[in-house]
């Protein structure tokens, strides 16, 4: 990692977007990922642009619909513990408090771990399911990224070169589901997933909403709309013939984390016993 | 006499408030003026030819200082048998084997200055695995064996992959094998695992203008590194000095000689300048040291009361490139392949094999948890098939007074008590035969047994002196890394001389140039060894402070004891505070008697004889064994594999307990670490690249806090080593190493599943369930079990 690295922390967005037409320039939010990176040389950026001091992005705050703002720089510390998430939306507060361990979340940002793309992204899970919005804002203006058109593979996300994700927005349609993150890793706390399934419910609905979303069983986080449509249809009953959609319907891979059989059969698992714990 | 109070109790770390505050300086945290840094070409191959190593463009670099490769340091270091080179001269042996290194004003100059030596390889064809490496014909990866210089004990076989073969032969195995009413035979496996210690590797030399060599490092063994950096330079041990300040954690990894000889090879070439190289977490995993991986061969056979009558243990241990500390793990192994029974025919061979994986080394348990892995699931195993409870099987079997070990030496009363240790954790987990099982909850039991494992005259020495005030200070060169060394040592010498602990100051950092001797921190020998030579230094102070106490207040010196910071005659009531004495004492008149008191005191095992050379058979190997045992209630998630362990209970005939708190966290680590490599740890190699797949803390997996068990419960058993220190005997390694075999016969407890290769992970117990249902189903039998239960 080189050490004479251009340092610049912008205090408003426009002047951060302005920054990074230099090309070699990367943003930074609380590094957890990209710094591992440029230490195993697979980013090499000649700058960094430090968005922590721009003041707009470190608020939650509650939007039009009763839905709420998550600035770009608020760590998922934050995100976890936060009273309106925990109270509308707790299924991202489920999501969020499995990254890495509590000092690292004190770091690490809910817009950092999307821009990342990672197949394997927890907290992207809970966003699908939650429909939310990517704020995004360049040279060329604003514009409002839904999440299912994020994610393009591991790594690749829809933003173009220069956009800059000032806020994820979770709109008030999607308060108020309940359900779980049910995730299998090597160890118990502090690793990757191998798989993670995530199954919510609206609550007092009727007819219920369902959602289901997977981790690290895809080339990008997957939402089963089709596992969820069944769900809605029959109900828990149905958490057998929900767990075998999904379990088709995820393209999990083999790696160092398990093998793709595994995943595929895990997927399965999961949802029933996610589905089931909804009943 | 010795007092009474401060042996078996909860002293607090002499070195805690030091490491809690910060104030406890690491090799890395020293400063050094105008510090040069490392960066080493390493090899990209498992096994190549070296043809030509081009330093030029590196040596013009702006910045750079020296930059070395094998030409200019062809010298052979090991210590026990001399097969590595600093740098590689004509062959690499494993992706990562040290080919040049260079020194530079900055890291970074360094590191572009390494990327341009230009080396040039021709492949050849590399072995991973143990079974390929003794094939006939199978590529050599020492073809020099023959020519290293190696201690007599160990006996490399030229011209093939195998650096030690240690055989056991006892008895007559083939008659009570024929004779016996049932055989089993089972291959078990483990693979390599790293040690992951907190600091990783680091050392920093200088060679000044006079040509001395000075060495700061993260080690376990001062004096041998000094010895090893002396031969392998070909110094006077009088012109090296190496430092040893507070160390990050070892693991047997910081054992021998590690980074120092590049770290010094690079000193050499800029006089007066101080060279710092220091690994980082992905070098320390694939390029520093591993523990070795095993296959074990284990055939029993038993007679109808269940006594085994013969016993086979076939180990191959993968040594990956370079032995040099690793041929005494495979004799280790072999004078202790029965573990904690008697066996009274044997046919014991313990065979290491070069491979072109990355090296082998120490590491706590040094082979123990390894071959107990499948020692203690043959037993179970054997146990089950005959109809009989694996406890009492075990009790039948195991060591204890009046029995021989493989070697045939016959313990004594004083040997420890492995049969109180099964009891007591069969007791505390419930593995009464008449049990009541739940699916998919089981519980498990191993023994452990290990001895030190060290040259016979392995010694330590410690010097005792005493400040005006009567502080005591000593000098010792055992590391603290840890397990509590300095804690032991002020307590062994404040209970001596019945003076408070907080007058004691134990200094633990060795200087080799000021410090006494101590071979080297590895074999659980500490408490023991250093331990006797601190009472042993106690007693002579102890003697002159009587001298010169009984001769100023004018009794005899036989007459006066130590009691409470003083020197008492009992009969008068008369004493004189130590204070009046450590310096001499001082009549009313003027004149001076005594002066200052010191001691410098050591201990030698004694007794130990060499192994015979075609049967290893030997009345006394080594200088003690600790027994133990360790019970564990596990639940399996049967739809996804994954294994908790709810309950572990420990128990060791650990001869006394010295430190209650200190030894229950030995204990503690020693299972959470057995908890790591029996479930999740595996350092992966690639066999197409021989890279190591997973070197890194993202990849490598080693417990957290929440793995931890939720309940531990330990227990110990004090039958009095004869020639311990109070009776102690070492527990340091012996703490992790039944955990796996534990865990995997509480598996089978569980489900009826063996993993037969460690680690015990969720996917594998998952496929093994599968396996198990699916050949349920074939034999049209319905599982025992439902295979899918709702969670």
């Amino acid at each position: 990692m080189p050490s004479d690295l251009d340092f610049l922390s912008p205090t408003s967005v426009d002047e951060a977007i302005a920054l990074k037409a230099v090309p070699g320039t990367a943003w930074l939010l609380g590094g957890t990922d990209l710094l591992p990176q440029m230490r195993a040389g697979r980013k090499a950026p000649g700058r960094l642009v430090d968005l922590k001091r721009i003041p707009g992005l470190h608020e939650i705050r509650e939007v039009a619909d009763g839905g709420l703002s998550i600035g770009a720089a608020v760590p998922l510390a934050d995100v976890e513990v936060h009273p309106d998430v925990l109270d509308r939306f707790p299924l991202l507060a489920e999501c969020a408090k499995t990254v890495g361990a509590w000092p690292l979340r004190q770091r690490a940002t809910l817009a950092g771990n999307l821009c990342n793309a990672s197949p394997a992204a927890d907290t992207a899970v809970a966003l699908l399911a939650l429909e939310a919005e990517v704020e995004v804002a360049s040279t060329v203006g604003r514009r409002t990224i839904p999440i299912r058109e994020f994610f393009l593979g591991p790594g690749l996300s829809a933003l173009e070169p220069g956009e800059l994700v000032t806020a994820v927005v979770l709109p008030g349609a999607s308060a108020g589901f309940r359900g779980s993150y049910l995730r299998l890793s090597r160890r118990k706390g502090m690793d990757l997933a191998t798989v993670g399934v995530l199954v919510g419910k609206s609550n007092g609905t009727l007819p219920a909403r369902w959602r289901v979303a997977l981790a690290a069983v895809a080339p990008t986080p997957l939402r089963l709309r089709a596992v969820e449509e069944l769900l809605e249809a029959k109900g828990a009953a149905a958490a057998s013939e929900a767990a075998e959609a999904a379990r088709l319907a995820c393209r999990p891979i083999t790696d160092l984390r398990g093998s793709a059989e595994y995943r595929r059969e895990m997927v399965g698992v999961l949802v029933r016993r996610g589905a089931l714990s909804l009943g | 006499m010795i007092a009474s109070g401060r042996i078996g109790t909860d002293v607090p770390r002499v070195d805690g408030l030091e490491k809690v505050t910060g104030a406890a300086q690491y090799t890395a945290d020293l400063k050094f003026p105008r510090l040069l840094h490392v960066a080493v070409v390493r090899s990209p191959h498992p096994h190549a030819r070296v043809l030509d190593v081009r330093t030029e463009k590196a040596l013009r670099m702006p910045g750079v200082r020296a930059v070395v490769s094998g030409r200019d340091f062809p010298l052979h270091t090991g210590i026990y048998l001399k097969d590595q080179t600093v740098f590689a001269t004509d062959r690499v042996r494993f992706v990562g084997d040290p080919v040049a290194a260079v020194a530079a004003e900055t890291p970074e100059a360094a590191l572009e200055a390494a990327a341009l030596v230009a080396v040039d390889y021709e492949p050849l064809p590399p072995i991973f695995d143990v079974e390929e490496g003794i094939a006939d014909g199978a590529p050599l990866v020492h073809p020099d064996l023959g020519s290293y210089e190696v201690v007599p004990w160990i006996r490399p076989k030229s011209g093939t992959n195998v650096c030690n073969h240690l055989k056991i032969r006892k008895g007559d195995y083939a008659s009570a094998l024929a004779g016996s009413w049932r055989v089993f035979e089972n291959v078990f496996r483990v693979p390599q695992v790293q040690h992951v210690p907190m600091e990783p590797h680091v050392s920093v030399a200088r060679v000044d203008l006079a040509g001395k060599v000075e060495v700061h490092t993260s080690a376990q063994s001062p004096f041998t590194v000094r010895h090893l950096l002396a031969a392998c330079f070909g110094l006077s041990h009088g012109d090296v000095r190496v430092h040893v300040p507070y160390v990050g954690g070892g693991f047997g990894g910081k054992a021998g000689i590690n980074l120092e000889p590049i770290a010094v090879a690079l000193a050499m070439r800029c006089r007066g300048r101080w060279v710092r190289f220091m690994v980082d977490r992905h070098e320390e995993f694939y390029a520093t040291v591993v523990r070795q991986g095993l296959t074990a061969t284990l055939v029993t056979g038993v007679d109808r009361s269940g006594k085994v009558q013969a016993q086979k243990m076939h180990y191959l241990w993968n040594c990956g490139a370079y032995g040099g500390y690793g041929v005494n793990i495979v004799r280790s192994a072999g004078y202790t392949c029965g573990g904690a029974y008697e066996f009274p025919n044997v046919e014991g061979d313990s065979i290491g094999v070069y491979t072109n994986r990355p090296v082998g080394s120490a590491y706590r348990g040094f082979g123990m948890q390894e071959i107990h892995w499948a020692l203690e699931q043959q037993m179970d195993k054997v146990a089950l098939e005959i109809g009989m409870d694996p406890v009492e099987f075990r009790l039948l079997n195991a060591l204890g007074a009046g029995k021989a070990t493989v070697t045939g030496q016959v313990l004594d009363e004083h040997a420890g008590r492995v049969d109180l240790c099964i009891r007591s954790v069969a007791d505390e987990i419930g593995m009464d035969p008449g049990r009541q099982k739940t699916p998919y909850r089981g519980k498990g039991i191993a023994c452990a047994v290990k001895a030190p494992a060290m040259p016979n005259d392995a010694a330590s020495s410690v010097v005792m002196k005493f400040a005006e005030d009567a502080t005591l200070e000593i000098l010792i060169a055992g590391i603290d890394y840890g397990q509590g060394l300095m804690t032991v040592v002020a307590q062994f010498a404040a209970e001596a001389l019945d003076i408070p602990v907080e007058m004691v100051r134990v200094r633990g950092c060795p200087d080799t140039d000021l410090s006494p001797y101590d071979w080297q921190t590895v074999a659980s020998r500490q408490t023991w060894a250093t331990g006797n030579a601190v009472l042993r230094g106690a007693e002579e102070i102890r003697r002159k402070l009587c001298d010169t106490a009984g001769e100023a207040l004018g009794v005899p010196a036989s007459e006066l004891i130590l009691r409470g910071g003083a020197v008492v005659h009992e009969a008068t009531g008369r004493s004189l505070p130590l204070a009046r004495l450590v310096m001499g004492y001082q009549f009313p008149d003027g004149h001076a008697i005594g002066g200052p008191v010191a001691s410098a005191t050591s201990y030698l095992p004694e007794g130990l004889l060499f192994l015979d050379p075609e049967t290893s058979q030997s009345a006394k190997p080594v200088a003690k064994w600790t027994f133990g045992a360790q019970a564990v209630e596990i639940s399996v998630d049967p739809e996804t594999g994954q294994v908790t362990v709810e309950r572990i209970a420990a128990c060791y005939d650990v001869g006394r307990v010295v430190n209650p708190g200190l030894i229950r966290g030995q204990t503690y680590g020693g299972i959470v670490q057995g908890l790591g490599t029996g479930m999740m740890e595996e350092l992966l190699v690639d066999t197409k690249t021989g890279r190591a797949m997973n070197a890194s803390l993202m990849d490598y997996k080693i417990p957290s806090t929440e793995d931890v068990p939720a309940e531990m419960v330990v227990d110990f058993v004090e039958t009095p080593q004869k020639d311990g220190p109070m009776g102690a005997r070492g527990i340091g390694e012996h703490t992790m190493i039944p955990t796996p075999a534990a865990i995997a016969n509480a598996l089978y407890d569980a489900c009826g599943i063996r993993i037969s290769e460690m680690p015990i992970t969720a996917e594998k117990v998952w496929r093994a369930l599968k396996e198990k249902e699916r050949a349920a189903s074939e034999a049209g039998v319905a599982p025992a079990v439902p295979a899918s239960v709702t969670a």
